[in-house]
């Protein structure tokens, strides 16, 4: 039986196979009717045989099939279990990540050691979670947020809040952040014992004490608009513990919250709006009129520039930003959170950029002044832009103190002090110049940086000028050579006009108390060669030896404006002597010097001067005359005076005319008191000039 | 829903707002229970009820009497929307829970968006007449201006407690009567309008 069936088996799932055909195959093998009869029992027991093994068959598989579906719910729970640990732990992640990347390491270490035992708390979170999962149906989506976690449940009697009869018993759950309404499942005898009805924000959600509803004790409400649900509870302290948790819960909530909102805003206000603002309607409230996306991540742009070194760029940001928080103001009347914060934020950035440009500006020993005052432009501007001209001009004119004295002492002295006073004197006041015209350039419209700078101008001006003074002003030099440098500082002082900067007063001030004591010095000097070549006069008329000589000097006297012509005898002599000559030349320079110095303070040292030297002079003829005994000589010696106090003093006269305008006094004087000389009258006693004689002899 | 033959009195909706200590829970208890509790202990939110008679017809009155404090403004506005007549309370002792009446005023105008809700202003403590800070023409300058009434109190002495429960409860009945009379389309050209309102304000 069995073979056959076997083979049965093939033959009837062959695809050929028909069952008329097969039937009258068989019916030709048995004859007769008592063997065919035998033939359809046979048949039948096998049907019935076949019958009793399909059903075997069949329930067999339905009990591995049942076993299979469990398995597999089984697996489906896990799964979700899996996927929200998988959340929970990139959430995780992802705040590490980005803890590490912009905290700070204490609060990043801060962190994680109040992480570590968070762990071990989230997994028993999850495995909660879980089993809510398995016992209520229709809340997967509900338990798919990361971070909530079950305080408190149980079972409440939910109350007509209007009639105050029982309605139905309820299974509410208490999250962290939510309240999860369950009614009791009643079509179920598995593990769904509960379906979903509602979830609650605890955020929005009023829960008050029912402290008196008539018949109804131990319940509490939640005001939920626009509905409103009493529950009530099994016992007093069951309600004291859910009112407990509900206070718990929203306290906990709240200083979360805060908690994230500060840290947020510390590390972009942008994201504060943009996530927060969704999920609690009284942010938004607060917030009254959303700020534009450049205005609310202008602090973290700024930081850019400034960094990137586009300091206009960041300038230009930080003008529009205070435009923008101005004109809210004037819109909004009072200012929101957000505005005030950025505007503080935007604050430091505007210090920070400030620092940051002075530091461009200030003298740093490190830094090369390679590109001058061109380079310090562009801080100085952005300065002024910034409303800190003050402190930019304050910088300014120390860059240019610097840069002016790196700039002298590369002048080296060599060669002659004229030559070195030219080139640093030139070297100076270009420079003043130059910082003149940028300062003018940079501060055009500021009137008060004007005065510091006018300050800043006259300290390095008497910086120069005692650093001059000790250079020139040495008892060697000769006073022709003192004449020249200051007159070259004078005329390079004088540059300065074009800028509206006059300092020539008080270079002349500075000047004055060297000069006199250096015409006193040369006026002394002088005196002194003076009595060297009366030691040495003899006092005979001057012989040139040759006619080329002798024309040679009446040109140079005549040069002079003292033509000598009237004196010269016979082919080479002049009829006066040598010292006299010598002197009237000498005087004649120092004459020259002297106007070339002259300022009005130094007038008066001059005419000293001059009329001290000259009256020398006359004094010593006059004593040669008083002690020379021969006639002739004397006659002599009075055509020398004479020569000095007529025609000397007279072009003396002139030219000191053409310099001062007028005549001097002091030398009228001196002509006046020496006329007898003139007069060709030989003095014979001391009495009346006695002072001088005393005085120079 | 209601199995009981005979239907619940008529509710009304009486929410106590104010600073925190001015006295919400003492006049609440006093009208509630005739007592006076002398020590302090704040409230977060607490309901009453109680079956009173109103002019001669059984009511019943339903108190919330709300927290001072409560950081949540969402939590807050549901308070007041379930209210339907608000008892607006400050201490005539103390000068910022009279300035914080404002506020409170203009909280729940904004939630309910309606400027004809049934309003007191309530000036609690008036048995510490030697402490006021806060004159009665003052209070009844704001209450003018708001177009409501204002009434003093003393929760301890139990002056004018009946008095300003009853005097909400009959402003709440009337604004029911009229709404009950006042057709749907009327009713809703009336809430647009006050939508209106607001806007441009």
């Amino acid at each position: 039986m069995e073979s056959s069936k076997q083979v049965n088996f093939q033959l009837f799932s062959a695809k050929d196979f028909k069952a008329d055909k097969y039937v009258k195959n068989l019916s030709q093998n048995y004859i007769g009717g008592f063997e065919l009869q035998n033939f359809r029992k046979k048949i039948l027991a096998i049907s019935e045989e076949t019958n009793n093994n399909l059903k075997k068959n069949v329930y067999q598989n339905y009990v591995q099939f049942i076993d299979t579906a469990k398995e597999i719910s089984h697996l489906e729970s896990e799964m979700y279990q899996l996927s929200h640990l998988l959340s929970e732990q990139k959430a995780l992640l992802s705040t590490l990540s980005s803890t590490s990347i912009l905290e700070h390491s204490t609060y990043h270490s801060i962190e994680n050691e109040n992480k570590n035992p968070d762990v071990n708390q989230k997994e028993e979170n999850k495995q909660k979670l879980a089993t809510i999962l398995e016992k209520v149906e229709g809340c997967k989506e509900i338990l798919e947020v990361p971070g909530r976690h079950l305080i408190f449940e149980g079972d409440l009697l939910e109350i007509d809040p209007v009639e105050n009869t029982a309605l139905k018993t309820v299974h509410i759950y208490l999250f962290n952040d939510g309240v999860m309404v369950t009614n009791r499942n009643s079509n179920s005898r598995g593990l769904m014992k509960y379906i979903f009805e509602t979830m609650y924000d605890l955020t929005s959600l009023a829960v008050v004490n029912v402290r008196d509803l008539g018949n109804v004790k131990q319940a509490f409400k939640l005001l939920i608009f626009p509905d409103t649900r009493v529950f009530q509870c099994s016992s007093n302290s069951n309600k004291k513990e859910w009112l407990d948790k509900f206070d718990q819960t929203k306290k906990s909530r709240l200083t979360q919250e805060q908690q994230k909102r500060e840290s947020v805003a510390e590390k972009s206000p942008s994201r504060t709006v943009s996530v927060e603002s969704p999920n609690s309607s009284h942010d938004i409230e607060e917030v009254g009129l959303a700020h534009p996306e450049w205005f609310t991540e202008s602090p973290e742009e700024l930081d850019v520039w400034v960094a990137q070194r586009y300091f206009e760029e960041a300038v230009t940001l930080l003008q529009k930003v205070k435009d923008y928080i101005n004109q809210s103001h004037s819109v909004l009347g009072q200012p929101d959170h957000i505005l005030t914060d950025i505007q503080r934020k935007v604050e430091q950035r505007q210090n920070h950029l400030t620092e940051v440009l002075m530091k461009e500006l200030e003298v740093n020993p490190d830094k090369s002044l390679q590109g001058g005052l061109r380079a310090a432009r562009r801080a100085v501007r952005l300065l002024n832009q910034l409303g800190r001209s003050a402190q930019a001009c304050d910088l300014f004119l120390k860059l240019c103190s610097s840069m002016l004295k790196t700039q002298c002492r590369r002048v080296k002295r060599e060669g002659s002090i004229t030559v070195y006073i030219r080139h640093i004197s030139s070297v100076v006041f270009t420079n003043l110049s130059h910082m003149s015209e940028e300062f003018l350039r940079a501060f055009s419209d500021l009137p008060s940086c004007s005065s510091a700078y006018v300050i800043w101008a006259s300290t390095e001006l008497s910086l120069f000028i005692s650093h001059f003074i000790k250079q020139v002003f040495m008892p060697q030099t000769p006073l022709s050579v003192i004449t020249k440098c200051v007159v070259l500082v004078r005329t390079q002082c004088e540059r300065l006009y074009t800028y509206g900067v006059d300092l020539c007063y008080q270079l002349d001030g500075g000047l004055r108390s060297p000069l006199t004591k250096a015409l006193r010095d040369t006026r002394d000097k002088l005196i002194d060669s003076i009595k060297l070549r009366a030691l040495e006069d003899k006092w005979i008329p001057m012989n040139l030896h040759s006619k080329q000589q002798i024309s040679r000097c009446l040109q140079e006297y005549s040069a002079l404006g003292l033509p000598l012509d009237s004196y010269v005898t016979g082919d080479t002599w002049i009829q006066i002597s040598a010292s006299t000559l010598a002197f009237t030349k000498t005087f004649f320079t120092l004459l020259h010097d002297c106007f070339k110095l002259q300022t009005s303070d130094l007038i008066h040292t001059i005419d000293d001067t001059l009329y001290t030297v000259f009256e020398a002079q006359i004094k010593y003829i006059e004593n040669a005359l008083r002690n020379e005994p021969n006639e002739e000589q004397k006659c002599f010696l009075l055509k020398n005076a004479e020569f000095l106090l007529v025609k000397v003093l007279e072009r003396v006269q002139e030219v000191y005319k053409e310099y001062i305008g007028y005549e001097s006094k002091s030398l009228k004087k001196l002509q006046v008191e020496y006329s007898a000389l003139t007069k060709g009258i030989v003095p014979s006693s001391r009495s009346t000039k006695t002072k001088y004689s005393s005085e120079f002899l | 829903m209601s199995k009981k033959p005979t239907a619940q009195p008529v509710i009304h909706k009486v929410i106590m707002v104010g600073s925190g200590g001015v006295g919400k829970s003492a006049l609440t208890l006093q009208f509630m229970y005739d007592e006076f509790v002398e020590d302090y202990e704040p409230t977060k939110a607490d309901s009453y009820r109680k079956k009173i008679l109103l002019d001669g017809e059984d009511v019943q009155i339903d108190i919330l009497d709300t927290a001072g404090q409560e950081d949540y403004a969402a939590i807050r506005d549901n308070y007041f929307r379930s209210g339907e007549g608000f008892l607006c309370i400050f201490s005539i002792t103390e000068d910022e829970s009279f300035q914080a009446t404002q506020e409170f005023r203009e909280q729940i105008l904004r939630v309910k968006n309606d400027e004809n809700i049934p309003f007191l202003l309530v000036g609690n403590k008036c048995d510490l007449e030697d402490k006021r800070k806060v004159t009665f023409q003052e209070a009844s300058e704001r209450a003018k201006q708001w177009g409501v009434p204002y009434v003093e109190t003393s929760a301890k002495t139990r002056e004018h407690v009946d008095k300003v429960f009853y005097d909400l409860m009959r402003e709440i009945r009337a604004r029911k009567m009229d709404e009950n009379k006042t057709s749907n389309g009327r009713g809703k050209d009336k809430s647009k309008k006050k939508r209106r309102l607001c806007k441009i304000l």
